[in-house]
């Protein structure tokens, strides 16, 4: 706990009396602590001792990849798109944002299945689908959804009229 | 702080950047609002996870005291569908909740003290297994199996640490919870905006519901395009996991000599041609495929009752059967019917499905099929049940 994001000196004090206090709140974070290191010890326990089936080496590497691919290059990339699109004018950066957002999470959630990767000649049931197709139905419903809201969005302000330019910050 | 010499001017170098980086993020939603709303979401999706994740594993690898009930019928398919289709819905609350506190892994000092060092690496364990957790989980359902581990057990055991560290996270966040959804005192400049970006997460994890979650609940099938099934399509209508060409059996199976053998625990063993079997008892029930990549479809299973064949060789009530296949390997080979599920007049050794002789990825001549069971036990092309 204890690094409240933006006033970091501030917030010490709620923190030391936090902690000084002897309250009940103290023994059920014991006891959480107590169960979480329990769970972390069975973890890393049976990756250790099913070595065989965990091979922890590979399992390290895909630990760590997906935090690296993670935090260096989707994160970074989705910051990047994110202030790119602060370009466009409120009220409609925000729709802007929210359709991309989602068609990223979307895209993501489909590629292994437009990748096709899984696919056996033997077990046409696996995979049947076009995903491609799938994937492109579900970008233009996004697309339709954030145009119908910026449209909406558009004549709202225009029917307030040019007298209340306020009206950008909803 | 000590510092040494040669270290200095790098050390002030990373101090420069880690503050130049964390003073970068604008946006308002980088809040604890937002973080705390997330984490609160995705507490409960994990929770949801790791319960009817345990209940798969303790399912198929029941220890010796476990006897899972037979009824209700849709048990498994329920708690497995959860796992998988809210597996699927917590990939935009992770993604959400690491993109709101991504300025916090730019600290400096990054380590204040020995508590805090521990404390930051409990997260690294927590952010690394929920990625590791929710990826390997979706490219599993994709039958995309792109590691040197065997999926299932790694993704067990992974399961205890990211479970473990969340449980120990919740504890060190808890009272900026409490403050954040708590005390309604505080003026809260962001609320809107916070409640449109909430309001976004939740659609994103709407949306990937809408659009998979018909691979285990037919009726909205037609919606389900991003689902790696579709409970209609396959031989006879039904999805097919491994085909008789996967498990080797294409040849044996036609084989004119095919026989089960019932065998054990028995007054006196019982050997059937599939002539045999079609002239015993038959019985139409209506049961699902419920399989542990979270998809499931509804049939109808015409078939001797296990119990029916169990009665006529004379077997203990408290029995415990091993039900073989003509498969020669596979971790599938066999599996274990105990007293609850064999007793179950549901329970058949199936020789139709959906009104025709099961086709061979179905499990010609013969397979098992019982209500509240994982699919993978659901043993095809059986050939031998063992009494003990």
């Amino acid at each position: 706990m204890n690094e409240p994001a933006e006033p970091a000196e501030p917030a010490e004090p709620a923190v030391v009396r936090e902690t000084a206090v002897p309250s009940r709140r103290g023994w059920w974070r014991l006891a959480a602590y107590g169960a979480g290191g329990v769970l972390v010890a069975v973890g890393l326990t049976g990756l250790l001792v099913d070595a065989r089936r965990t091979d922890p080496l590979g399992w390290a590497l895909w630990f760590g990849g997906l935090v690296a691919a993670h935090d260096g290059v989707v994160l970074p990339l989705a910051l990047a798109a994110g202030a790119l699109a602060g370009a466009v004018r409120e009220p409609y950066r925000f729709w802007v944002r929210a359709a991309l957002g989602v068609a990223a999470v979307l895209s993501l959630v489909a590629l292994p299945m437009v990748l096709g990767i899984g696919r056996r000649a033997d077990d046409p049931s696996l995979l049947p689908r076009d995903y491609g197709r799938g994937l492109l139905l579900v970008l233009a419903v996004i697309a339709v959804a954030a145009a119908t809201a910026v449209l909406t969005v558009r004549l709202r302000r225009r029917r307030r009229g040019p007298s209340s330019p306020a009206a950008s910050e909803e | 702080m000590v510092r040494h010499p040669d270290v200095k001017g790098l050390s002030a170098r990373a101090e420069g950047f880690v503050r130049g980086v964390s003073a970068r993020f604008g946006s308002g939603l980088h809040s604890e609002g937002v973080a705390a709303r997330l984490g609160v979401w995705l507490g409960v999706s994990f929770t949801v996870a790791f319960a009817t994740g345990l209940v798969s594993h303790f399912m198929q690898h029941p220890p010796g005291w476990l006897l899972w009930p037979s009824r209700p019928v849709n048990l498994y398919r329920v708690t497995q569908g959860l796992h998988v289709i809210g597996g699927l819905a917590a990939i935009p609350l992770l993604l959400a909740k690491l993109w709101t506190v991504y300025p916090k892994l730019f600290q400096w000092p990054p380590f204040r003290s020995a508590a805090h060092a521990v404390e930051r690496a409990l997260v690294l364990v927590l952010v690394g297994g929920s990625l590791f957790q929710l990826v390997t989980g979706l490219l599993n359902i994709s039958y995309a199996y792109l590691w040197p581990f065997s999926f299932t057990t790694a993704h067990y055991w992974t399961a205890y640490l990211v479970y473990g560290a969340l449980v120990i996270h919740v504890a060190n966040e808890w009272a900026k919870v409490r403050a954040a959804l708590w005390t309604r005192e505080r003026v809260e400049p962001d609320a809107a905006a916070r409640r449109r970006f909430l309001g976004t997460v939740a659609a994103a994890s709407g949306l990937t519901v809408l659009v998979t979650v018909g691979e285990t609940y037919a009726p909205l099938a037609p919606l389900a395009v991003l689902a790696p099934r579709d409970p209609r399509t396959g031989p006879q209508g039904i999805p097919v996991n491994k085909s008789a060409l996967a498990a080797g059996v294409t040849g044996i199976i036609l084989d004119p000599g095919y026989r089960l053998t019932v065998t054990g625990a028995v007054r006196a063993e019982l050997s059937l041609a599939y002539a045999d079997l079609v002239r015993l008892p038959q019985h139409t029930v209506r049961l699902p495929i419920s399989c542990v990549e979270g998809w499931s479809a509804d049939a109808e299973w015409t078939g001797i009752r296990l119990r029916d064949l169990l009665a006529l060789v004379g077997a203990a009530p408290d029995a415990t059967v091993e039900v073989e296949s003509l498969e020669r390997g596979g971790a599938y080979r066999t599996s274990e019917v105990r007293p609850p599920h064999w007793s179950d007049p549901l329970t058949l050794l199936a020789l139709r499905l959906n009104g025709s002789p099961l086709a061979p990825d179905h499990g010609f001549p013969l397979r098992l099929i019982a209500p509240d069971r994982p699919g993978v036990l659901q043993t095809k092309w059986v050939t031998k049940v063992v009494v003990s």
